[in-house]
């Protein structure tokens, strides 16, 4: 029998309305508030965003970090999903 | 006490300076400037901007030293893998340097030498001054695409070469290839040695086969179910057949004989007679060899036949027989004849001197006409029996050249009146014949002898063929005959002194006998050509006079 897979605990984080390199700053502080947590996939991290922008630089500070990023279109707005081992 | 303008310009200034360098580091995290109005200062300090920026910066060093540290791992277990893998690696670039190259290429193509960076690889590794035309990297290079080479001699060592792009300029154009090297020189020098070996077999094998086929005696070789294998030109054709009929065949049908020749097929057979009946019907004598074949291992797998056709060696100790029985009759009649001839001499003389008288009665006289013509009789077959008796003997022969068309013309002229008398039609075929050396008479008693034979064998109403022809040495007689030809089982008596077919008192039986000794004395031969109920055909050969001066 095989171990029972544990869901990652998810931290969302509405940042709609708001634009970078603000929304960038909010988002860099709860990724060093998790950091171990995240790249061990404990947590996960959702970030939801219209500005286009971060999904750009958001995606690439955390891959510098060695997190795993996927970003996808929800209507309005941008789902920005931060968590795993690149 | 503080004075609040100072103290409000002063954290005016150093909010400033939070907002200034928050957006130097956000600069360097390759985003834009923060606006005011989007983050307001008490906004900015609770978010600690520098803070945040710094440890996120700490956390991308980490990360940073984390990825340097695998990939020198990943780096030295490349280069392990590079110098220890059992093929020469090389990186090259456009030039045909040698950027790298790994120890196994080291060893296998510079050994002793320390470093070849630099180097040209036609040069380092070929000594030659340019790529040569199948050179891998070359077509790499010109085509983008990897490229293999079976065969390229470096340093005398044979190898298999293959290239693959590793780097490409901005145009993507091939910069800098990989070339993976495999020492193929063991497998070539076994390649070169089994070629070598298999040559060798092939030279055995034609050497074997020509010598086969050169052999003068008939050769069958059989599987352990006595399924003929091959077979040699020479058996082919004493056995009569065209060599593909025989291959395949089973040794019963290829070569019929006893049942001990197929179930004994482990032993050894030497000098086994075998009659044999040629597909023209014609009877041969063979003399068969047998032997178990081997393979390598002393394993039974077949059996090896060879033979040879000794009909005419047969025929030869037939006559050699003949002749001696011959000699020895002729001794022995020499002496009865010689002995009984003076005493009938004498019978006959006297009997015709009775005869002369005046006085005698008509039964005295017929009596006396009876021991004359018995007397005569018994002279005449002394004369044959000396006649016959002289043939046996070793003498000098008085040969002169002759024309034996001639003769034969003399021989025919005799027989006209019997000839006419029986309703006999005699053909002459006579060709161009050249000389032969011979007693004339001699051969024209022969050609008498079988002339009288054929009639006799006719009887009355037939026809008889006297028939000519030269072949290279030698010239052929035929005599045939319409008679009702020889049994088989006495045609080989028929030259026996004293063998006859007659009624008793009707011939002597030494006829023939005398024939083959006059043929004897003339270096030929007689023999019964075929004889069945269509008739009889004797065939004479004698040498051509060339044969004998040559």
């Amino acid at each position: 029998m095989s171990p029972a897979k544990i869901s990652p605990r998810v931290i969302e984080l509405d940042i709609l309305g708001q634009v970078c390199p603000a929304c960038l700053l909010v988002v860099l502080k709860q990724i060093n508030e998790n950091l171990e947590d995240l790249r061990n996939k404990n947590s996960q991290l959702l970030v939801r965003t219209d500005h286009r922008d971060t999904t750009r630089t958001v995606p690439a500070a955390a891959t510098k970090m060695g997190i795993a990023v996927t970003v996808r279109k929800v209507a309005t707005y941008y789902e920005i999903l931060i968590g795993g081992q690149l | 006490m503080k004075n609040p303008v100072t103290a409000d310009r002063g954290e005016q200034q150093y909010l400033r300076y939070i907002r200034d360098k928050t957006n130097q580091l956000l600069k360097v995290m390759g985003t834009e400037a923060l606006r005011e109005e989007e983050l307001d200062d008490q906004a900015l300090i609770g978010l600690d901007p520098i803070g945040t920026i710094a440890e996120s910066f700490s956390h991308i060093l980490d990360y940073l030293n984390e990825t340097i540290s695998e990939l020198r791992v990943a780096k030295d277990e490349l280069q392990a893998i590079f110098d220890a893998t059992g093929v020469g690696i090389s990186i090259i670039d456009k030039d045909y340097r040698i950027l790298r190259c790994n120890e196994k290429q080291r060893a296998m193509l510079l050994p002793g030498a320390d470093d070849v960076s630099g180097c040209y690889c036609y040069d380092a590794y070929g000594k030659r001054s340019a790529p040569i035309a199948t050179c891998p990297a070359k077509e790499t290079f010109a085509t983008g695409r990897q490229a293999v080479t079976r065969e390229i001699i470096k340093q005398g060592k044979y190898f298999q070469v293959v290239t693959t792009p590793f780097a490409w300029d901005e145009d993507g154009k091939v910069t800098t290839v990989i070339e993976v090297s495999l020492d193929i020189t063991e497998k070539k020098m076994a390649e070169l040695a089994e070629k070598e070996q298999r040559e060798y077999y092939l030279n055995e094998k034609s050497k074997l086969a020509t010598v086969l086929e050169s052999l003068s005696e008939g050769l069958l070789v059989v599987d352990s179910s006595n399924r003929v294998l091959s077979l040699n030109r020479c058996a082919a054709n004493i056995l009569g057949h065209d060599e593909s009929r025989i291959a395949g065949k089973l040794l019963p049908e290829a070569l019929p004989g006893p049942a001990f020749m197929y179930d004994t097929p482990r032993e050894i057979i030497n000098g086994f007679k075998l009659p044999y009946i040629a597909p023209d019907g014609a009877e041969r004598h063979l003399s068969v060899n047998m032997a178990p074949l081997l393979d390598s291992g002393t394993k039974w797998i077949g059996r090896v036949i060879t033979f040879h056709d000794i009909t005419e060696e047969k025929k030869q100790q037939e006559l050699y027989h003949r002749t001696e029985k011959l000699t020895a009759l002729g001794q022995l009649s020499a002496g009865v004849a010689h002995e009984l001839n003076t005493p009938l001499g004498s019978i006959l003389g006297y009997a015709r001197l009775l005869l002369k008288q005046e006085n005698l009665t008509q039964q005295q006289r017929e009596q006396l006409a009876v021991i004359a013509e018995q007397a005569k009789k018994s002279s005449t077959i002394i004369k044959a029996l000396l006649s016959f008796s002289s043939h046996g003997k070793p003498k000098q022969c008085r040969l002169a050249e002759c024309d034996l068309n001639s003769v034969i013309k003399n021989a025919v002229c005799l027989l006209t009146t019997e000839l006419v008398k029986r309703r006999i039609k005699l053909v002459t075929e006579t060709t161009t014949l050249p000389k032969v050396c011979a007693d004339a008479w001699g051969i024209e008693q022969v050609v008498l002898n079988l002339a009288m034979n054929a009639l006799q064998a006719i009887g009355n109403q037939g026809e008889i063929i006297i028939r000519t022809a030269f072949h290279p040495g030698r010239v052929r007689l035929e005599v045939r005959d319409s008679g009702p030809g020889i049994p088989k089982e006495i045609q080989n008596r028929i030259f026996d002194p004293f063998f006859t077919t007659k009624p008793l008192g009707e011939g002597t039986g030494l006829g023939l006998s005398i024939c083959a000794g006059i043929l004897n004395e003339n270096g030929g031969t007689i023999d019964i050509a075929s004889s069945d109920s269509t008739g009889t055909t004797f065939v004479v050969i004698l040498p051509s006079k060339e044969s004998l001066d040559a």
